[in-house]
């Protein structure tokens, strides 16, 4: 009996203190740190920098080693303007939209976010972010806007408003192992140039355990020690050639679906035969790309800018950054950008520290490079140490000479949800190039029809 | 709990009392029984009743969650549900993987519950071992099933390549992708089977046991004729309660391979879950959780048809 | 104790046990094991299992990052499954009794329709429970981890198939005590309930802390985040590049419940049998 009355009373102890414990406490968790500890193998996935009254909560996707950089960034904000902190929460991207559609539903959005330029039109339809034209000098304010690189910048403007500020391009590229190149006989420095050239060059560096590489009629594909190449984005690679071949994902309008012209065939067919007719590349489900080239049993792979921190952080490789690898008649290449934005219901205080960040954080876009990632603003681009920057400045180039975004619309997420599934199966032999493609043709067109 | 009070034999003034003390007390009983289910039945109706009622209203709707306007469709989601090819490939995976997982499941919880029923040394150790893995969180399952089905580093492979096996590309493989998640998921989730069956083996009279083997049956006999037969309720609830639970499988496959290669192990709840927190249509997700819901209910009785034609519950 | 089903020779008996217990080990000694190892050990061929040269810094890793709130989102787990296993008890053992032993218009019907809802994945009630959180402003509480799933149908029904086992005779001589129904509930069923009890607790815990879609959505501040969530988002974070750090943090999640079921062990076992959960 008296066992159960002390339960009894423990157990209402403890709702009581359960009331009391979880009332909304306004002060923030007491942690003043301002002194960030960037440790060069992990990313804090939260921070709290400064101890300034005007508190800024600001998301982002840069889980990688992106977000040290930019919390390096932030802490030197902080320091230069005391009566700000922030809070960064560095979530991946496919937890980073539902959480914040979540959190724009229940009226607790973040202060700022950073999303990519495609996805502009779908926050614009749902009216959860507001413009920034003040921050621009065609409004008297104190960023150049010629100075943002295009195409990416017409894309933050819609109908004469600016959203947001752009933070950087980032895309596809190349990079290449030079010790197994010039174990080839190859020189890492000179890039093949068409289709064909590059096939012979994946092909010399397709080597089986008996030594004979893929171009030897006794290859053995069963018993690959080394690969020519991996596909480790089959999104960004096939859409990278799709523009090599001269298509595009949707019509300009954004009311048809293009995917499955004879460019998306031909460019789909010309990475399918890699894995399944010339064994040069591995399929690509459940093989780790970025982890073989480390080790030395990729010898070049197309990736993303976002690869150079991971790539530096292993000595034993020597590499060299190339352009992305050209098979089509005309260059080619799928980048991003990310943009900051601001949601339509930070005001006052808040949307005046938030806007002073965005300004700095472009200002001091060259510290950005350091993410790998390919600055917005063209003179910082352009002003890059060479030594420092070399994959910044060889692929962002590329992306003034062909570079392509994704269709900005209102359904771009959509889209490539639609997309991605289809190029899998392609490349798990599922389907061929072309069922695969009329596939996600149909799939795209019924989501552009639903708009 | 009436029956007691009533006396057989009563003049009529004292019947008419008793049976007005009678419907008193059922009155009464009523009463306090609504009581107890009070604070139970206040959350019910808040959380799920309230729940399910807002889902299936949502069905009828297109219901971008951040639109202020929804335009209604009456049973259009449900129209475009039946036409709409990934939803039957999810639907067919997630028969296949609950099939398998189940099936497996039981066979190795069986067996282990077989064996630890045994007067075995270590039985306490095993019980833990053997439950272990059930304690795991689905994100520490999920990224060390990934490691272990490698196709270059992982320990499954070079198991294999023992037995002269080359190297098996487990999830990126269309054909074994749902035999690799339901082995995951067996690996992870056979204990709690295990732990019902062996509660069910315990409950069986050793006195049935004693008869048959005086009568000269054969272990053979024994487990087929007696214990299979008396565990049937156990294998009923395990298989009943497992199909529900794996016919939601999500976080396996988004973790270890967001639903590809293709659509191989796309299910119905990860499906769902691409509609609702990627696309943003509640209204077509909601269609789909609630005709996934009433798939779930026609198996389930199929299930009491099949197994429990005998189980009194 | 019950006499063999088969008559195996204990040999094979324990050679059975010693495969099944080897294949289900083998994947926990690898977390263990892995996250003693360095990045270099870790990608080679043949894998290792176990390293002769445990490196501990994935652990010092773990603990030294100040922005991961470990012991924060520990506490935060066994706080918020503790509240909610306490809130389940007190709320479905007085609704199981109800229907075990009261006779109440409607008692058929209303228990089967309690019994349906088990089968409504709980996807399907996500988008309106969300909604609820925020006008109640239970968002990045405590509370939006404990109400919404109160209601718990598996524990009524588990606790009302032990509750129709107590044999009738004892409420009965409590009745002619004057024994109220409270009192009945009270001083008779739940005594005597103690090791079902005990087994549905640990049932409701461990079901509850390893939660992981609704607390992710519900609870976005950092502070508030549950153990499984922070591991989570660390997964996406550290995965590539940092496999020993991950696991270092699966072994911490793991530790302390892997030591309460280990101490409640036999009492589980107990409580299974005697809730009738395998359906006796």
């Amino acid at each position: 009996m008296f066992k159960r009355s002390l339960l009894a009373g423990l157990s209402l102890a403890l709702i009581f203190s359960l009331v009391v414990f979880s009332m909304p406490s306004s002060s923030r968790a007491a942690d003043a740190t301002a002194t960030l500890t960037p440790a060069p193998t992990a990313t804090p996935v939260v921070s709290d920098l400064g101890s300034g009254g005007t508190h800024i909560a600001f998301w982002n996707g840069l889980t990688g080693s992106d977000g040290d950089t930019l919390n390096a960034m932030l802490a030197t904000f902080v320091k230069e303007n005391p009566s700000i902190s922030i809070t960064t929460e560095e979530i991946d991207w496919g937890t980073l939209y539902p959480k914040l559609t979540a959190a724009f539903v229940g009226g607790e959005p973040p202060d700022m976010f950073i999303v990519h330029v495609a996805e502009i039109p779908y926050y614009l339809k749902q009216g959860v972010i507001q413009p920034n034209d003040d921050l621009f000098d065609t409004n008297g304010g104190p960023l150049p806007a010629k100075d943002f690189a295009e195409p990416a910048y017409s894309n933050t403007v819609v109908d004469g408003k600016h959203y947001g500020v752009l933070l950087d391009n980032h895309g596809y590229g190349t990079w290449v192992n030079n010790d197994l190149l010039t174990k080839a006989g190859l020189d890492p420095k000179v890039q093949p140039k068409s289709g064909a050239e590059t096939l012979a060059m994946l092909q010399k560096l397709t080597i089986d355990k008996n030594g004979k590489n893929a171009a030897d009629p006794a290859f053995d594909a069963t018993n690959v020690v080394q690969w020519g190449t991996a596909i480790d984005w089959p999104h960004y690679m096939f859409q990278s050639l799709l523009f090599q071949f001269g298509g595009t994902v949707i019509s300009a309008d954004g009311k048809k679906a293009t995917i499955n012209s004879k460019a998306g065939v031909d460019a789909l067919q010309t990475i399918y035969d890699w894995v399944y007719k010339y064994h040069v590349a591995p399929p690509p489900a459940g093989f780790d790309s970025w982890v073989s080239f480390q080790t030395g049993k990729v010898a070049i792979l197309t990736t993303g800018t976002w690869f150079r921190n991971r790539i530096a952080s292993v000595p034993t490789i020597h590499w060299t950054a190339w352009p992305m690898l050209q098979v089509g008649p005309q260059p080619g290449v799928m980048f991003g950008a990310h943009i900051m934005l601001i949601p339509a219901n930070t005001t006052g205080d808040k949307l005046t520290a938030v806007k002073k960040l965005m300004v700095w954080v472009s200002n001091h876009n060259a510290d950005w490079a350091a993410s790998g990632q390919v600055p917005a603003r063209i003179s910082i681009r352009d002003g890059l140490d060479p030594k420092s920057y070399p994959s910044n400045i060889a692929i962002g180039q590329s992306y003034q000479v062909g570079g392509h975004m994704e269709a900005p619309s209102p359904s771009s997420l959509d889209i490539g949800n639609a997309e991605d599934p289809e190029l899998s199966a392609v490349l798990a032999n599922q389907k061929t190039p072309q069922q695969g493609l009329d596939d996600a043709a149909k799939r795209i067109q019924a989501i552009l029809d639903r708009q | 709990m009436s029956n007691t009070i009533v006396t057989g034999s009563a003049p009529a003034a004292t019947q008419q009392a008793t049976r007005r003390f009678q419907i008193n007390l059922r009155r009464r009983e009523s009463l306090a029984a609504y009581v107890f289910l009070l604070p139970f039945m206040f959350f019910f109706c808040l959380f799920v009743v309230r729940g399910v009622a807002a889902a299936v209203n949502m069905s009828f709707y297109d219901w971008d969650v951040l639109s202020p306007v929804h335009k209604y469709l009456g049973l259009g989601n449900y129209n475009e549900l039946i036409n709409d090819d990934i939803w039957w490939l999810s639907l067919k995976n997630t028969l296949i993987f609950a099939v398998m997982t189940v099936a497996g499941s039981s066979l190795v919880a069986l067996g282990a519950a077989l064996a630890l029923n045994q007067p075995v040394r270590g039985r306490g150790f095993f019980r833990v071992l053997l439950y272990a893995p059930s304690l795991l969180s689905a994100g520490v399952v999920g990224t060390t099933w990934v490691w272990l089905l490698n196709t270059q580093f992982g320990i499954v492979n070079y198991a294999l390549h023992f037995f002269g096996i080359p190297a098996i590309n487990w999830l990126g493989d269309s054909n074994l992708v749902l035999p690799a998640l339901s082995l995951t998921t067996i690996w992870w989730t056979f204990g709690f089977p295990m732990l019902l069956f062996l509660a069910g083996l315990q409950g069986i009279p050793t006195l049935f046991y004693e008869a048959a083997r005086i009568d000269g049956a054969s272990p053979r006999q024994i487990f087929f004729y007696i214990t299979l037969p008396l565990l049937r309720p156990t294998i009923l609830f395990v298989t009943v309660l497992g199909f529900i639970s794996h016919m939601q499988l999500f976080s396996q496959n988004f973790i270890m391979t967001t639903g590809g290669p293709g659509y191989a192990s796309y299910s119905v709840i990860y499906y769902l879950y691409q509609i609702a927190w990627k696309s943003f249509r509640m209204g077509y997700g909601s269609a789909v959780a609630i005709l996934l819901a009433a798939i779930i209910v026609i198996f389930t009785a199929l299930q009491f048809i099949l197994i429990g034609r005998r189980v009194q519950y | 104790m019950t006499l063999p089903l088969f008559r195996i020779k204990n040999l094979s008996l324990y050679v059975f046990l010693a495969i099944l217990g080897l294949l289900v080990a083998m994947p926990l000694v690898l977390i263990l094991s892995q996250s003693l190892m360095d990045n270099t050990t870790l990608y080679t061929w043949p894998p290792q299992v176990v390293t002769l040269a445990p490196n501990f810094g994935s652990y010092q890793t773990l603990f030294s990052q100040p922005d991961l709130q470990l012991g924060r989102w520990l506490f935060n787990s066994l706080f918020a499954s503790a509240s909610y296993t306490v809130v389940v008890l007190t709320i479905c053992a007085p609704a199981a009794y109800a229907f075990s032993r009261l006779q109440f218009r409607g008692r058929n019907v209303l228990f089967f329709i309690l019994l349906a809802t088990i089968i409504i994945p709980s996807q399907v009630t996500l988008i309106p429970n969300y909604l609820l959180m925020r006008d109640l402003h239970f968002l990045n509480s405590i509370n939006a981890l404990i109400w919404p799933g109160a209601a718990n149908v598996f524990a009524v029904f588990l606790l009302r198939q032990f509750f129709m086992q107590i044999p009738q005779e004892l409420e009965e001589a409590a009745i002619l005590d004057g024994c109220s129904y409270f009192g009945r509930f009270w001083k008779i069923i739940l005594p005597l309930s103690s090791n079902a009890l005990t087994a549905l607790t640990i049932f409701v815990f461990l079901g509850h802390y390893n939660d992981l879609f609704w607390p992710l959505i519900v609870n976005s501040r950092v502070d508030m985040r549950t153990l499984p969530v922070g591991l989570a988002i660390l997964n996406s974070s550290y995965g590539g590049s940092e496999r020993p750090v991950l696991l270092a943090a699966a072994v911490f999640a793991t530790v302390p419940i892997l030591l309460v079921y280990s101490f409640f062990q036999r009492k589980i076992i107990q409580g299974v049998t005697l809730t009738g959960m395998a359906g006796r």
